[in-house]
């Protein structure tokens, strides 16, 4: 491969028909950590948790029954799978819509909780989430119609920029902080990440951060800026 | 700079323009409406006027790749719509202490043509269904099915039809992933894949009146 996307080799490409994922070694080592991070939520019992007792130095376990988190579990290994998905797509829309299955599954793993409390805040960032889808699919609309195609690797081996382009990318940009880029503060407002037994749910915040370093790539990638 | 081919007519191409403007005014009329909004309820449903502006703009590119991405924006739409009004519900459910059933009123069909009007008019939707087959070819034969079922019902039908039948439609479904998957993965069977996924999805489509039925049944058994 004689292709290079902002300096790296591209390593392989997997073609899917009209839809090709390629590896990189910046996006094979984020695609690498997502699947990591995803076989350790589907390995690892996490039901019971041990905490340091305050002022002495003994321990105390909290146990959760199995099935309380069962569902939130699928959730956050679903989340995980669509994140290293978007992690390695070389297909903007194939990209826009794995971030749409990520948010998805964040309302639902933060709506999984039966308190009016979090469930108003699931609520809103589910408002967010939907508002968001217009300039995402927008934007990503916007690019195929400047450029002709949606397929990252013709995207960067284009030679010219047109302001189309760069009105595409800011609403890309807004539409994938509106659907992931929020999430951890809802769910942090919903004080998730404290509840015993779901230390995974932690791949909201991983997913965000992966998904916003990975949209960079994809903006410079498509602007050229260098 | 423009990619469109000669052939397109300048008066389409330059319509390009206007649709996304439309576009951007349909989604701050959106946003503007949930801005004043207070209604909860009413705030999802103008939501689904932003969920439109969305729906413009990738229809104003209007190539076939543009149809074909229409699809998952407007699937995209009715899943989060339909998981925020779960939420809603369920918050709505909490607060008030009352559970609502999925379907709140038992259904009557006391309509006179479904005694009156011959079964065999089903079997003609059914066999006019597998003709055209695919996604409408499942909905006619889908219709026929529910023609069948509502007419006979005086008589009653037994359960494990509608359960085996509601299990065939998943299994349909898989049959369809399969035939996306062969176009995908070996291109040059595209004729296999495209009669899996045809026939599959017809099957899908005209038996998810069975889930209906199970539905129906359940519902008649409250009443």
């Amino acid at each position: 491969m004689d292709i290079t996307i902002l300096g790296s080799q591209i390593i392989g490409i997997i073609p899917l028909g009209d839809i090709v994922f390629y590896f990189t070694q910046f996006n094979l080592f984020m695609f690498a950590t997502a699947l990591a991070f995803t076989a350790i939520i589907a390995i690892s019992k996490t039901e019971t948790q041990v905490e340091a007792e305050f002022g002495k130095l003994g321990d105390r376990a909290v146990t959760v029954a199995k099935k309380e988190f069962k569902i939130r579990r699928f959730l956050a290994i679903i989340c995980g799978l669509a994140t290293a998905g978007a992690m390695i797509t070389g297909d903007l829309f194939d990209f826009t819509l794995f971030v749409c299955l990520t948010g998805i599954v964040n309302i639902g793993i933060v709506g999984a909780v039966r308190q009016v409390d979090v469930l108003d805040s699931a609520y809103q960032y589910g408002l967010i989430a939907m508002m968001a889808s217009l300039p995402l699919f927008g934007g990503a609309a916007l690019i195929l119609a400047a450029t002709g195609t949606i397929s990252l690797l013709v995207i960067n081996s284009l030679t010219y920029t047109t302001p189309m382009m760069i009105l595409g990318s800011i609403l890309l940009f807004l539409g994938v902080a509106g659907e992931t880029g929020v999430a951890p503060f809802f769910a942090t407002k919903a004080e998730m990440f404290r509840t015993p037994g779901s230390p995974f749910l932690l791949i909201i915040h991983l997913s965000s951060l992966l998904i916003l370093v990975r949209l960079i790539e994809i903006l410079l990638i498509i602007n050229k800026p260098f | 700079m423009i990619l469109v081919p000669d052939v397109v007519s300048p008066i389409v191409v330059g319509l390009y323009a206007p649709a996304i403007i439309v576009g951007i005014f349909v989604g701050l009329i959106g946003l503007f409406g949930i801005s004043l909004e207070k209604n909860d309820l009413h705030v999802l449903i103008l939501t689904d006027i932003v969920g439109v502006g969305m729906l413009i703009f990738v229809a104003a590119v209007g190539t076939d790749l543009a149809e074909s991405l229409i699809l998952p924006g407007l699937v995209v739409e009715l899943a989060e719509i339909l998981a925020i009004s779960e939420i809603l519900m369920s918050r709505e459910m909490r607060k008030s202490g009352k559970t609502v059933e999925l379907l709140p009123t038992p259904l009557h069909f006391n309509l006179e043509i479904l005694q009156t009007a011959p079964v065999f008019l089903a079997i003609v939707l059914i066999a006019y269904g597998a003709f055209l087959s695919g996604f409408t070819g499942g909905a006619i034969a889908g219709a026929g099915i529910l023609f069948y079922v509502m007419s006979i019902k005086v008589r009653g039908v037994p359960s494990g039809v509608w359960e085996g039948l509601a299990g065939v439609s998943g299994m349909a479904w898989c049959l369809w992933l399969v035939g996306f998957l062969v176009l995908f993965v070996f291109p040059q069977y595209w004729l296999l894949g495209l009669m899996l996924a045809a026939f599959g999805v017809f099957i899908k489509v005209a038996f998810k009146v069975g889930i209906i039925g199970v539905m129906n049944r359940e519902e008649f058994k409250k009443e």
